[in-house]
């Protein structure tokens, strides 16, 4: 897998990331907007992945942007400038052709900042993510995360051990076999776990991942960017109305400037790894 | 300074008449290393439950333990919690979490130390005991023995006084097992902790030991200095004395006691100290070294082979299309009438090659044939258990009334029918699932790491068992790393390595001629007696008592 370097981040500058991002993917239907967060959502997924993500992207992404598209004007028939009409008499109009383009884009997109979701935040960080709402669901996790591949190779065990008896392994009788297993084992998990003084008051809940100054400068970065963008949907300078006519707000300096705010937001995973490649560079042609 | 001093101790299960251990007193020295000995169920463990307050079993019990003189009802939870650690057998069953670095850290967390204290602590045992390297691991990636060094590990974290241990390498294979060994002994040497531990293999354990304790039936019927301890043993209890170190058990048997006879000080407990003195003792007894009674050891067991069981052509196998391969060509042929043992390493693919014998597994490449129906024995008889009762788990197999009798009574099984079969020890767990295949009536039998957790009696027993079924007639083949019982017990052995069978002989050719992969009886006697095998092979030659 690559490197990358926004994923050694603490594992909270990574979830808030990613709400940040998916949420206004989801909120905004600006195409520019829209066109920001896939472009940056795609090459991210593209770093991250590589060839499986193009894979992905184009057999499974673009069939679903089209198909949904293509949907939405024949069941939407909203909107003023009217194109033409279908057999059954429904007007297709340009309103509804572009929010199908704008809704499909948008659905394609939240799916790729997902597909970066899943391999930045491992289910470790998962695992720390809970453990701060409740300590002792991080514990339930982790447990249950040893427990199923254990299962796993236990039942292959029962099932080779029937068969070395010269019986069909019935499944029945495996998960009989197992149950009881996991019974009497678990006995000796929780001795080992009284033994070291589990249900003594006070339990912290260890992890390995600090919490470092950068941390602390990117989530400031990532507030920062957020805010700024929430003020432009405040204000209404980010609207695009679809219905009944497309309407635009008025373009102004600042609607650049939020632009471009919402692009170092989305482009914030990018440009870490851009800086670090470059560093490297630099190091390598000093040195 | 004393830590821990027992009174009186006696305890009996709910279910039971007769207490598991009876008027128990030890007093217990700080930095001691004390080994416990004693057959299966002659309540060792239940002593050592009994150490560790958060995991006292439930009953009957009289007499006070006191931790640094502290009564245990009187200590608080925490300091029960962190200043006696426990490990038990199954790694498999102590570990908790998923990570290598939540597990060091999870008696930290339950003791409430904040994030900077245990990630020092945490870093401090990782370094100590080698884990760095796997420190992000998931636990399911690590071996048996790095399991095992994890639980030690995690339980050192907390900083315990005492460390107590029930059979710690039971289910690790020789190179895992004398690995934790050193690992405990480093512990006790530049951590000065206290250890209490019961191990059935005494050949490493009993020379690291400053004390022995012996028990048996609930009683402490030996205490002292490991070397005077187990000739006490000698005279007292034959059944004990089998389990002591190789050397110390030739010297037993050889050595006159009495007025001109040897000092308890001379007994040898290291292959070392054994060879030494075996070396003096050729030479006193011969004259010099050339003249060593080789003719005293009997011939080889060699005999003409039966007619052919079992035979495996060329195999070659691996469980997926892009694993590498597992059995490279592996050829091996089994007769009837003969016990066949296949040693080696750990992951060197035997119990593939078993698996694959027994029809579990196609092999990709090669051929597998068998004259009649194979059957296996998994390593793990849990996978087997499906009754209430031992007895209605025999039923099961729907066994004539008679067929099921003659099983039972083989496999010893008579007073433990209506025990549930995870109430029995390791040997007898062992036996009863051996009785339940049985009853299929197997004439070619394979055997998957059957001594795996026995001790030395219940191996004499299950042995008996195997010899009584070869002698009738049937095919069996057992995979082992225990080097000691198939020299004892095997007809013929092989190695296995790298996919491969790569020797196979009769067992006393096998032996004498391995340096390193051989037993401790033939590293101690390699100089003077080359071909002797086993420990009655050098008490033979030597002239001595063999029992």
């Amino acid at each position: 897998m690559v490197r990358d370097a926004f994923a050694f981040y603490h594992p909270i500058v990574n979830f808030l990331y990613f709400a940040a991002v998916i949420g206004c993917a989801m909120f905004f239907l600006h195409p520019i907007l829209l066109g920001i967060s896939f472009l940056c959502a795609a090459c991210y997924a593209l770093y991250l992945k590589g060839k499986k993500a193009l894979f992905f992207g184009l057999v499974f992404m673009l069939p679903l942007l089209i198909i949904t598209a293509a949907m939405n004007p024949l069941f939407n028939h909203q909107g003023a400038t009217i194109l033409s009409y279908l057999p059954n008499g429904n007007p297709v109009t340009l309103e509804s052709v572009l929010y199908g383009f704008a809704a499909a884009g948008m659905l394609v997109t939240v799916i790729a900042w997902f597909m970066c979701f899943n391999a930045v935040i491992t289910g470790e960080k998962m695992i720390y993510l809970f453990g701060r709402i409740a300590p002792v669901l991080s514990l339930v996790l982790s447990m249950s995360m040893r427990f199923v591949p254990r299962f796993a190779a236990q039942a292959k065990v029962i099932r080779n051990a029937q068969r070395g008896m010269g019986q069909k392994p019935g499944l029945v009788k495996t998960l009989s076999i197992l149950v009881t297993w996991a019974l009497e084992n678990a006995i000796e998990t929780a001795d080992s776990m009284k033994a070291r003084g589990y249900g003594l008051p006070g339990r912290t809940a260890f992890s390995i991942f600090s919490f470092n100054r950068r941390d602390g400068y990117a989530l400031a970065y990532i507030t920062l960017c957020a805010a700024v963008i929430f003020t432009g949907a405040a204000t209404g300078a980010l609207r695009f109305r679809y219905f009944p006519a497309i309407q635009v707000h008025e373009v102004t300096t600042s609607t650049y400037i939020f632009f471009g705010v919402y692009f170092a937001l989305c482009a914030f995973p990018l440009i870490l790894n851009m800086k670090e490649a470059f560093r490297w560079k630099y190091s390598a042609s000093t040195a | 300074m004393e830590i821990l001093r027992i009174d009186g101790l006696t305890f009996t299960y709910p279910t039971r008449d007769t207490p598991a251990i009876a008027d128990v007193n030890l007093r217990i020295n700080r930095g001691e290393f004390v080994v416990l000995c004693g057959p299966s169920g002659c309540g060792k463990t239940t002593l050592l439950r009994h150490i560790k307050p958060s995991i006292v079993p439930h009953g009957k019990k009289t007499g006070v333990i006191l931790l640094e003189g502290t009564p245990f009802d009187e200590l608080p939870a925490r300091d029960a919690a962190v200043k006696i650690g426990f490990v038990s057998q199954s790694a498999e069953n102590q570990i908790v979490t998923d990570k290598v670095w939540h597990e060091l850290a999870f008696g930290l967390e339950s003791l409430g130390l904040p994030s900077e204290a245990i990630r020092l602590r945490v870093a401090e045992m990782a370094s100590f005991f080698g884990i760095h390297t796997w420190f992000h691991k998931n636990v399911e990636e690590l071996s048996g023995g790095q399991k095992q060094i994890l639980v030690l590990a995690s339980i050192m974290a907390m900083q315990p006084d005492v460390l107590v241990l029930d059979e710690p390498t039971a289910q690790l294979d020789p190179i895992a097992a004398g690995e934790l060994l050193s690992t405990i002994a480093g512990i006790h040497r530049n951590l000065g902790v206290t250890v209490i531990m019961t191990e059935h293999r005494l050949e490493e354990a009993y020379p690291m030991a400053s004390r022995a304790v012996v028990m048996d039936g609930g009683r402490v019927i030996a205490d002292g200095e490991p070397r005077k301890v187990g000739l006490q043993l000698r005279d007292k209890k034959r059944g004990m004395f089998l389990a002591m170190p190789a050397p110390m058990r030739v010297w037993g048997g050889v050595e006159e006691f009495g007025i001109n006879g040897a000092k308890d000080a001379d007994c040898p407990i290291t292959v070392q100290e054994g060879a030494a003195w075996l070396a003096e003792k050729v030479k006193a007894t011969h004259g010099c070294l050339s003249t060593a009674p080789t003719h005293f050891i009997p011939n080889s067991k060699f005999r003409t082979p039966n007619s052919t069981a079992l035979v495996l052509r060329d195999i070659w196998f691996r469980y997926e299309k892009n694993l590498p391969d597992v059995l490279k060509g592996t050829s091996f042929t089994a007769h009837y009438g003969e016990i066949t043992a296949v040693l080696g390493g750990n992951g060197t693919g035997k119990t593939t090659a078993l698996s694959v014998a027994a029809g579990i597994y196609k092999p990709q490449r090669g051929k597998v044939i068998a004259d009649k129906k194979v059957y296996m024995l998994s390593q793990n008889p849990q996978a087997l258990f499906i009754g209430k009762t031992v007895g209605e788990d025999i039923n099961e197999m729907k066994g004539t009334p008679e067929e099921m009798l003659r099983v039972i009574s083989l496999c010893k099984l008579d007073r433990l029918l209506d025990c549930h079969p995870y109430d029995l020890s390791g040997g007898e767990q062992q036996r009863a699932a051996l009785a339940k295949l049985l009853l299929a009536k197997p004439e070619v039998l394979l055997l998957d790491e059957p001594t795996k957790g026995l001790d030395a009696e219940y191996k004499q027993i299950f042995a008996g068992i195997l010899r009584e079924l070869a002698n009738a007639g049937a095919a069996i083949v057992l995979v082992s790393h225990d080097i000691e019982f198939c020299a004892e017990y095997a007809d013929r052995c092989a190695l296995f390595f790298d996919g491969a069978i790569i020797a196979h002989s009769d067992t006393r050719s096998f032996f004498g001629g391995n340096y390193f992969y051989t037993t401790n009886a033939n590293r101690m006697a390699r100089n003077v007696l080359p071909h002797a095998v086993t420990v009655n092979d050098i008490i033979r030659a030597l002239g001595g008592d063999t029992r």
